[in-house]
């Protein structure tokens, strides 16, 4: 009897450990962008993307079918055209998730049945992140990017949570090597060529500050942001608002819009509000420039070595002469994300 | 025997010269550098006619940069002042504001759709067109039997107010962070776009309103009696409340169409005033527009040269006004109401 209690014993012990090593899945620990240790399964096979340039770091080096749904974004996804589909031929059965201004909709991500949610927050007390992890209790990854530094971090994160490390730093090759196209030359000039630039967001006077992203691209680019010549407490905001007093004081060589819907360069070189900025050098000289399309010259996503040679070009035309920058971003595609970019001349 | 001029004369005469000299002070302030001489210079030449040899920038700066916001700050802020003080008038309740008709809301969802969804509309425009809207849904949702009771004014001017907050809330939700971010600046009410066809596109408005407010202001201590009273001297209040509502919207939209929501000074600069100078409406209603003009200047004045950052003015007049006004408040009994 005691043998066959003990037999009983062993064998029930047997088949749970067999039972906990097929149950068990592997996991690892991050630090997401907020310095929050995040444990997720590797890899996480149903990752919710609420932001289109997560998104696009996570195509370039993850398995597209661990994608299950991404937020809904009409204005976003009328610029993209279908490159999302190019790349990821599931991508319009993938479930859409609502966002109410900032907030995300716990239902509809419920609905998702995610194993991770990929958010955007500047802070750990972030409503959306404090309302996931007290409800549905799923892992969050915090994204915040803030300068070009923070977009190859991102491809390293988005390598360990689809779990391809190695192809994570591929990209970062390929990436490096495209900015080197525009910092081998840019790195060479004198200070004397570098032109002032003024970054102008949408809402015309607000700009760049010199701790900003954007700074950082206009230096890599081969410019000076001109608020480096502002005052100090303007120079260390993140998005100052300058007066057009000021602007015509700093008086940019060169003024650089961001993608406005209302406004082009024509408007700022020919009309009637824009007639206090006709003594600027930008003006006069006509160097108004904008980028053309936010999606594909995305600075915080890994399309961001793009916009660095789409700027570099811009402030140098001479030191890019036979650069054809459709048939780069088509190359670009190519070689990131594999496939041809759908409206871009073919490399 | 020559009568000596009293204190509060001469009070009276200072804050209806005040303009004069905010214009000149603000004149001589930016960040653009200038010597006072040679900005007086420029001004002389271009009224009398002849020739400077300073840089062409100088000439842009003062003539197309400061000259034009110098202006319109003024014409802003005389504008929210006369209107908040016959506003005042009509409604005879101390905390009526020219947006009491649901005014700046129907100016913010207006600007907010320009700036979200009609790329090719102009935001003046349409903030313009929409905060009339917003005057005339709430006249009419007042108006009962050929009468217009100033409860139901206030009543029906909180209902369109929230009506438009909510359709303001709903383009907010549904813009890119961009536009959102236009949009939020808008509202805050700025001077820093001002531009001389900004000044000429609501002139025309701005002056019929005034002068409207300025003929007409005796009829004000009337209708503050009430409407029976006002009746009994042979005034038709039904008529003169259109009237003024009419010229005060209009004063007031046009100034809200060119430079977004600046708070405050339409209530608390008529309120100021009463305070020195009681309620007497044929003082009150010259003074704020004078007093209106100068007051916001002096604060844009701040708001573009205080930091090196441009700061919404708004934001300043209620930083600066508010402290003031509250003051003045605990030093004068029941605020020059009676």
């Amino acid at each position: 009897m005691k043998k066959l209690a003990v037999s009983l014993l062993a064998i029930a012990f047997c088949l749970m450990l067999a039972a906990s090593s097929v149950s068990a899945k592997e996991t690892i620990t991050i630090k997401d962008d907020l310095g929050r240790n995040v444990t997720i399964g590797s890899p996480s096979e149903r990752v919710v993307f609420t932001m289109e340039n997560a998104l696009k770091t996570y195509y370039a080096v993850g398995d597209a079918k661990n994608v299950a749904a991404l937020k809904d974004d009409k204005w976003m996804r009328k610029l993209t055209e279908d490159i999302f589909s190019v790349v990821d031929p599931e991508f319009e059965k993938k479930i859409t998730v609502n966002i109410t201004g900032d907030q995300l909709n716990l239902e509809s991500l419920a609905k998702v049945n995610p194993d991770l949610i990929v958010l955007w927050a500047s802070s750990p007390e972030d409503p959306n992140l404090l309302a996931i992890n007290d409800t549905l209790k799923v892992p969050t990854f915090a994204i915040y990017v803030t300068s070009l530094k923070d977009v190859y971090r991102q491809v390293d994160t988005m390598g360990m949570i689809s779990g391809n490390k190695e192809r994570a730093a591929a990209v970062k090759k390929i990436m490096e090597s495209y900015v080197a196209k525009t910092t081998n030359v840019t790195d060479k000039l004198a200070e004397s060529d570098k032109p002032k630039v003024f970054w102008m967001w949408t809402d015309v006077y607000g700009t760049a500050g010199v701790k900003s992203g954007m700074n950082d691209l206009i230096e890599e680019a081969g410019g000076v942001n001109v608020m480096t010549l502002a005052e100090k407490d303007a120079q260390e905001m993140e998005h100052p608002v300058v007066t057009q007093e000021t602007l015509i004081k700093l008086n940019p060589d060169v003024i650089y819009m961001w993608y406005n819907e209302k406004l082009d360069p024509k408007d700022i070189l020919n009309g009637d509000e824009f007639k206090g900025w006709k003594d600027i050098n930008a003006v006069k000289n006509k160097r108004v420039y904008e980028i053309g399309n936010p999606s594909i010259f995305d600075a915080f996503s890994p399309r961001m070595p793009l916009a660095l040679l789409h700027v570099a070009k811009d402030l140098h035309p001479d030191k890019f002469p036979g650069l054809d920058l459709n048939r780069t971003v088509d190359q670009y595609n190519v070689d990131i994300w594999g496939v041809h970019y759908p409206s871009m001349a073919k490399a | 025997m020559r009568k000596k001029l009293s204190g509060k004369s001469l009070l009276h005469l200072f804050f209806l010269g005040l303009p004069v000299f905010a214009f000149f002070f603000s004149m001589f302030i930016g960040s653009f550098p200038v010597h006072p001489r040679e900005l007086l210079d420029l001004l002389a030449s271009h009224l009398f006619g002849y020739s400077t040899s300073y840089p062409e920038v100088y000439n842009t700066v003062i003539f197309q940069v400061r000259l034009p916001r110098v202006l319109l700050g003024m014409m802003v802020g005389a504008s929210l002042s006369i209107s908040g003080a016959t506003f005042q008038g009509i409604f005879r309740n101390p905390l009526v504001s020219p947006y009491i008709l649901g005014l700046s809301s129907g100016a913010a969802f207006g600007a907010a759709l320009s700036l979200a969804f009609l790329p090719g509309t102009s935001i003046q425009f349409a903030a313009f067109f929409f905060s009339l809207l917003a005057v005339g849904l709430t006249y009419f949702m007042a108006t009962t039997r050929r009468s217009t009771p100033v409860v139901s004014l206030v009543l029906a001017g909180v209902i369109v107010s929230a009506v438009f907050d909510a359709l303001l809330a709903l383009i907010q939700i549904a813009v890119n962070e961009r536009a959102l971010q236009s949009i939020v600046y808008w509202i805050m009410g700025s001077l820093g776009t001002a531009s001389w066809s900004k000044i000429y596109s609501a002139f025309p408005l701005f002056a019929l309103g005034c002068t409207v407010m300025l003929l007409l202001r005796w009829r004000l201590n009337v209708l503050a009696l009430g409407d029976e009273e006002a009746r009994s001297v042979g005034l038709n209040p039904e008529l003169y409340k259109i009237v003024f509502i009419i010229a005060a919207s209009l004063a007031a939209s046009s100034a809200v169409a060119v430079a977004g929501v600046i708070g405050l000074v339409g209530l608390i600069v008529p309120h100021m005033l009463r305070m020195l100078f009681g309620p007497d409406h044929r003082t009150l209603i010259p003074l704020s527009l004078t007093f209106g003009a100068s007051f916001l200047v002096l604060v844009d004045d701040f708001a573009r040269a205080g930091m090196g950052f441009e700061v919404p003015v708004g934001v300043i007049t209620t930083l600066v006004g508010a402290p003031f006004f509250a003051y003045l408040l605990r030093s004068v009994r029941s605020g020059g109401w009676e």
